[in-house]
Order: structure tokens, then C-alpha cells, then sequence
């Protein structure tokens, strides 16, 4: 399998697939059975304190320091993975602003909530830079407003230049996040390789109309930015960019050439299709 | 400053526990004043305090320090890091017993004081020396005890840990002895008599050098030690120098004891070099036991291990051998020279003694092995010694019971007629566990992720 960079790929399985192991062997903490693993062209065997230097790693279940305030507990994170000191202050600045918990820097790690402790980990792991970021089940027990949170940070930290390896069981959790995804079962990868599930910057998108119109997939594959990939008389599923001007305008074209416009909307089921796809196809 | 100091320095050393500390021990020098006998004023109290503090609790502190951070989940491994194994070591040592060694500050200040008062400049530095020396060795053979039960993803457990901690004391315990046979103030144990020499490699050694260098040079192989076992707790490889180093130097140390060996009854036929053969083969050979149970016996490991071999990259193997092997191959080079040499003094019994050993070694080795790649992690290596108990204890007790004494060749080193015969018999087991080993760690991980993989 490979992982391009600047990607987040999603890790998925069922509970007891492999997903940990194969995250603990990509972090170098765990060999593997057989095989190689490179991480930014390190094998895992050869350099892994190097490849630790390189990564951010947050497993499932974590410890934090209690007893260390935020801006302490960020501070040891950074020098640990050899930020020079002249420079740590700057780091804990930042990671706590992008985790928001600069109000919370001289709060003690023991007394933050879960959804907070949960950033004070996340920023952990991303204070000295990683280029790589691996993570177990980020998610896990946050609420609806922490998670969508997760997703607007990882999908930033994918911007500034990192490359994110998300694993979870739930599908709905890195729908929002994910363009690719890898599927475990039974500690082998489905298909063999990654599997391209969307383009963030292309979501996919549902149209419905009222009446049947033959000339749907027509109209649509004329407009500019659009790529169907399927359609019937009724419905058409096609990606187009996630510009709200670029998706106004086309719905203005649609209603201006008769089309009854009944529902538009960004389709959410890309990775749960593709991955009930791939399993299928296992299966078979 | 190092990191992993630094984070103890701030988890450890806090102002209200700074204070709590010095409040408590001046209030126990306080009442050992006011109580003031020959043998309890404060110098004396403060012995037992810093003892207490900083051997006992600070033993067991260096035993928690990565033990109870996997506990709790803080681990390198759970967090990673890309701190060297010897700035862990430094950090984790010094580091998780800060508080101890605060409080054994104070202590030392007052036993010097006392000392200063009634003995002299010379006798509280060299018992400064001695304090010092106790306390970190204690505490270092802790910290090592604790990372090679790490190393085996065991020791979590209140009972495991103190076993941890009782390693450091029984290494403060060696520590007192050893000063107390060796100091040159004398004035730890004066009822113990000195040592007035050693004989070591033929030469009469002053016995309190040689004590104090012995001390100060298994304390630099506990930190070496420390150090190693660390570098394995941070996924890092280890080179095979070290540990041949150490092999190199155990065998000449023991080996350089042989006139003691003169006095058993059995081996006066020996000679010098013979003795000393047998002394670094059996001390390897102990070593290659020990070190088979307490080092991980990861078969993912051993499957690269046997891979890298054959494809000849002869580095990469040695750079992949466990400690259990190096120390089996020395046992078995110096158990060959061994019986080479026995030959030239045309003692076949001996050799054949010496080839049972060997056979008997592998077998053994083998064993252990097996039933690991066998049984769940934690279970192999208590049914290992199960059935190495039965080999040397029960079975040979049930033949003999049976009268069929002649049938123990089978089980361990014996002498035999012909006297080939227990070799053979020792060879002959090892190469059938050897096999059987061999196939065991060859075979897929299990038969799902085969056919998972074929699909």
C-alpha cells in the first residue's frame, strides 16, 4: 500500500482487524511480520527513532501528565521530539491556538475535560511539526460540536503539509475528512491497496428532480467543473467543487433549463458505498 | 536541560512537597537531639532516613518510573518520542527519584555534619562516596530489572514491581558488604574482618582495590546495561559489541578465579587452563540460561532473524542476535576449546562430560524457544521451566525410582558407557528441538490470514 502525501487516509475495519497493529507497525513500534515499511523513505526497522522524529502518534487509549499544566505538558511534548529550546515557546503557541487551548495554558492537564484533554493530546502529538500524523480512534467520546472540531484540524493540519493516517470503525466519523481509505479485515487489506473514496476539494453531490428528464446526464457533463458518475432519469450523483458560488450558478442553469429542482445536496455516504463496495467485492 | 529531567523536575519537585519533606526530617533530627543517646542523635537517624528514602523509596521509584508510566499510559511508546536512550536514562534515573534525593540531601548534610564533628575531613568524604554509591547503584539496578521485565510487556503488577525494587536493594546489600569488607575508613562494619588479598589470575591483589574497582566496574556495566535495555524499550537496534564486551569481560573475570577452583576435590586433575575453560564456559552458559527467559522471545524476530541469515547478511544478524544467543555461542566456542583441550590431556571422560553439556545447553535453549512460539506470551516461559523441571527433577527421579538408573543419560549430563554415549544422547535431543523449534517459528502467523492473503 502507499500513502501519498498531503492525503488523510482513513484506516477502517472492523474492532479486531488489525487497525491498531498495523498503525503500531507504521509508528514503528512494532515490526512487521513480514514485509517493509518506509515512512519519508525510512524503513521502520532500519531508523525507527528516526521515523519518530518524524511522526505524531496518538493511540487509542492515551495517558496524560496530570500533575503538568497545558503549557508544560506541550512544552515537554515539543523538546522530546527535539525542538531546540529557543523555539519551544513559539511551538506550544501555536499547537495550543490551532487545538484552542490557549485560554487554557496554565490550566493542570488532570483538570481538563475529555473533550479537552483530548486536544491537549492532539496537540501533543502535532506541536514539533510531524510530517507524518498517525491517529488511533481520535474521535472516541467526543461530542458532535468536538468532532466536527477534529475535522476542521485535521483537514488544516492536511494544508500546512502533514500527512494523516485516521482509524476508526466508524465511518460517519471520517466521512467529513477523508479521500482515502484503507479496509482491514482480519489483518489484510481489502483489495490490496488504498482505495480513492473522494476528493475533498470535489465533493460528491446528489441532484434530484421532480419530472423525468432523458437529457439529465447530458446537461449536466456540458456544464463546466462537473463530472457525472451516474445518473437516470431522476437522479444524477456527479462531483463538482465545493465553491458555493460555482454550485449557485449551477443550480440557477438547472432551474433556467426547465429542470425541476427537488433536492441538491452534498452526498455523505462516499466512504460507507465505497467500503461496503470493496468488502462486497472481498466477499465475492 | 534534559527533557525527561525536566518533566520530573516539575512533577517532583514542587514547593509544597519541597517543604513537606524538609518539615518532616527536621522534625525526626529534632527529636533524635532531644533524645540524644550514643546511637541515636541525628547523624545516626539520618543514616536510617536516608536509607529509607533514598534506597528504599528511591528504588522503588527508579523500578516505577517506565513501569508505571505504561501503566498509565505516557510511555514512549504510547506517545513516541525522539529522545536518545541515553537521555532517557540520564532523565528516568536521576529524574523519577528527584524527591528522594532532595530528601537524602538533607540527610547527607547531617551525616556529614556529624561526620565532620567526630571523624575528620577524610572519613565523611569517603563516606559521602559510599552514600552516593549505594543509593545510585540501588536505584540503577532497579531501573534495569524493570526495563528488561518491560522489555517482556510484564511487570505492571504491585508484586512484579517490588520484586524490581528488591533487586536494588539486594544490590545496596551487595554494596554495604562489599564497602564493608573494603573501606578504607573502615568504619561502616568493623566487626567484619577484611580481606587482607585476593588471589586472581595467579597474582596476589590488594582485597579492598580489587573489592572497590569490581564495585565501581559492575556499576558502569548496570549503566551500560540500563542504557541497552533502554535503547531496546525505544525500538532501537542494538549492536552485538556490547554485549560481547561484556561477555569478554565476565569470562576473563570469573575464568581469573581458578585457584579457588583448586580446592574442589573433583577438578584437581584439571589444570589452570582448564579450570579457567570451565569457569567462563559455565558462567556463558549460565548467562545464555538467564537471559533466555528474561529476554522477549518475539518470533516476528527470529523469522527476520532466520531470514537475514539466509540471505547471508551476516551483519544484520549480528546485529539482531539476543543476548541469549551470543552468550550460547561463547559457551559453546569455549565448551569446544574446552574439550580440545581436555584431549591433549587424553581425559575422554571429561570430554564427553563437556560435550553432554553443550548438547544438553542447546536442547535446552531449544526448548524454551519452542514452547514459546507454542503457548500465549506469558505462559511460555513458566511451562518451559515446567518441563525443564521434569527433565532434570521428576523423570530422573522416576527411572531411578524404577531402577533403571542407566536411563538419566537421557535426561541430563551424566557419565555413561561407553562414554560416548551422553553426548550422543545430549546431541541427538538438541538437533529434535532444534528442529522442531526451527519449523514452529517458520510456520504462518495462522491458517485465516493465509487464506485472507490468497484472497
Amino acid at each position: 500500500m502507499h500513502v501519498a502525501p498531503q492525503t488523510i487516509t482513513a484506516l477502517v475495519g472492523p474492532n479486531g482487524a488489525g487497525k491498531t497493529t498495523l498503525l503500531r507497525c507504521l509508528a514503528a513500534l512494532e515490526p512487521p511480520f513480514s514485509g517493509s515499511i518506509t515512512i519519508d523513505g525510512l524503513d521502520t526497522r532500519e531508523a525507527p527513532r528516526a521515523i519518530h522524529a518524524r511522526l505524531g502518534y496518538l493511540p487509542d487509549f492515551y495517558g496524560l501528565y496530570d500533575g503538568l499544566s497545558v503549557r508544560r505538558a506541550l512544552s515537554y511534548a515539543a523538546r522530546s521530539h527535539g525542538t531546540a529550546p529557543a523555539l519551544v515557546a513559539a511551538a506550544v503557541e501555536k499547537a495550543a491556538g490551532r487545538v484552542g487551548l490557549l485560554d487554557r495554558l496554565e490550566a493542570k492537564a488532570g483538570e481538563l475535560s475529555r473533550g479537552l484533554r483530548q486536544r491537549l493530546a492532539i496537540g501533543q502529538t502535532i506541536v514539533h511539526e510531524p510530517k507524518v500524523l498517525l491517529l488511533d480512534e481520535p474521535a472516541a467520546g467526543l461530542d458532535p460540536q468536538a468532532r466536527r472540531d477534529l475535522s476542521v484540524l485535521l483537514l488544516a493540519l492536511r494544508d500546512a503539509g502533514m500527512t494523516l493516517v485516521v482509524s476508526s470503525h466508524i465511518l460517519a466519523e471520517l466521512e467529513d475528512y477523508c479521500s482515502e481509505m484503507i479496509i482491514i479485515e482480519d489483518g489484510v487489506i481489502v483489495g490490496g491497496k488504498a482505495v480513492k473514496v473522494r476528493d475533498v476539494e470535489r465533493p460528491r453531490y446528489m441532484l434530484e428532480i421532480a419530472t423525468a428528464r432523458s437529457d439529465l446526464r447530458e446537461f449536466l457533463s456540458g456544464r463546466a467543473g462537473v463530472d457525472v458518475i451516474e445518473a437516470d432519469d431522476y437522479h444524477a450523483l456527479f462531483t463538482h467543487t465545493r465553491n458555493a458560488l460555482a454550485r449557485a450558478k449551477l443550480v440557477r442553469e438547472l432551474v433556467a433549463a426547465g429542470f425541476e429542482v427537488s433536492s441538491f445536496g452534498e452526498s455523505t455516504k462516499a466512504l460507507e458505498d465505497a467500503y461496503f463496495k470493496e468488502v462486497g467485492q472481498g466477499a465475492r | 536541560m534534559n527533557p525527561e529531567f525536566q518533566r520530573n523536575l516539575w512533577l517532583e519537585l514542587t514547593p509544597r512537597r519541597m517543604i513537606l519533606m524538609a518539615v518532616v526530617l527536621g522534625l525526626c533530627f529534632f527529636a533524635a537531639a532531644v533524645t540524644d543517646g550514643p546511637a541515636s542523635g541525628p547523624g545516626e537517624t539520618a543514616r536510617w532516613l536516608y536509607y529509607l528514602i533514598v534506597v528504599v523509596w528511591g528504588s522503588r521509584n527508579a523500578a516505577m518510573s517506565v513501569v508505571g508510566e505504561i501503566r498509565e499510559r505516557t510511555w514512549d511508546g504510547q506517545r513516541l518520542s525522539s529522545l536518545g536512550a541515553n537521555t532517557m536514562v540520564w532523565g528516568k534515573l536521576f529524574g523519577s527519584t528527584l524527591y528522594n534525593w532532595f530528601g537524602g540531601a538533607i540527610c547527607l548534610a547531617v551525616i556529614l555534619t556529624d561526620l565532620l564533628g567526630h571523624r575528620g575531613v577524610f572519613v565523611a568524604l569517603i563516606e559521602l562516596v559510599y552514600y552516593l554509591a549505594i543509593g545510585v547503584i540501588a536505584q540503577a539496578a532497579s531501573l534495569l530489572a524493570s526495563l528488561i521485565a518491560a522489555g517482556r510487556r510484564q511487570g505492571l503488577w504491585r508484586l512484579e514491581v517490588f520484586l524490581y525494587q528488591a533487586v536494588g536493594l539486594a544490590a545496596a546489600v551487595a554494596v554495604y558488604l562489599i564497602w564493608s569488607m573494603a573501606d578504607p575508613a573502615g568504619s561502616i562494619l568493623e566487626h567484619v574482618a577484611p580481606t587482607d588479598f585476593i588471589v586472581w589470575w595467579g597474582w596476589n591483589l590488594d582485597a579492598r582495590g580489587f573489592l572497590l574497582l569490581s564495585l565501581a566496574v559492575f556499576t558502569g556495566w548496570t549503566l551500560v546495561g540500563c542504557i541497552q535495555q533502554m535503547r531496546l524499550e525505544l525500538k532501537m537496534r542494538n549492536t552485538a559489541y556490547i554485549w560481547l564486551g561484556f561477555l569478554v569481560f565476565i569470562g576473563i573475570y570469573v575464568a581469573g578465579f581458578d585457584a579457588w577452583l583448586s580446592a574442589n576435590q573433583s577438578l584437581t586433575h584439571l589444570d589452570a587452563v582448564a579450570r579457567r575453560l570451565l569457569l567462563a564456559g559455565t558462567t556463558f552458559g549460565a548467562l545464555a540460561y538467564l537471559m533466555v527467559f528474561l529476554e522477549p522471545k518475539d518470533r516476528v524476530h527470529y523469522r527476520w532473524l532466520g531470514s537475514a541469515l539466509a540471505k547471508f547478511r551476516l551483519g544484520r544478524v549480528g546485529g539482531g542476535l539476543q543476548g541469549w544467543m551470543t552468550a550460547y555461542l561463547a559457551a559453546l566456542g569455549v565448551g569446544i576449546a574446552l574439550f580440545f583441550w581436555l584431549g591433549t590431556m587424553m581425559l575422554a571422560a571429561d570430554q564427553a562430560a563437556i560435550g553432554a553439556m553443550l548438547g544438553f545447553l542447546t536442547r535446552d535453549l531449544a526448548i524454551v524457544v519452542l514452547v514459546n512460539a507454542i503457548a500465549k506470551r506469558r505462559s511460555g516461559d513458566f511451562a518451559a521451566i515446567a518441563i525443564l523441571f521434569a527433565l532434570y527433577a521428576l523423570l530422573p527421579a522416576i527411572v531411578s525410582g524404577m531402577k533403571f538408573d542407566s536411563a538419566a543419560v537421557f535426561f541430563f549430563p551424566r557419565s555413561s558407557d561407553p562414554v560416548w554415549l551422553s553426548p550422543a544422547v545430549a546431541w541427538g535431543e538438541a538437533v529434535l528441538a532444534v528442529v522442531l523449534a526451527i519449523g514452529r517459528l517458520a510456520l504462518p502467523e495462522n491458517e485465516n490470514k493465509v487464506a485472507a492473503a490468497a484472497r
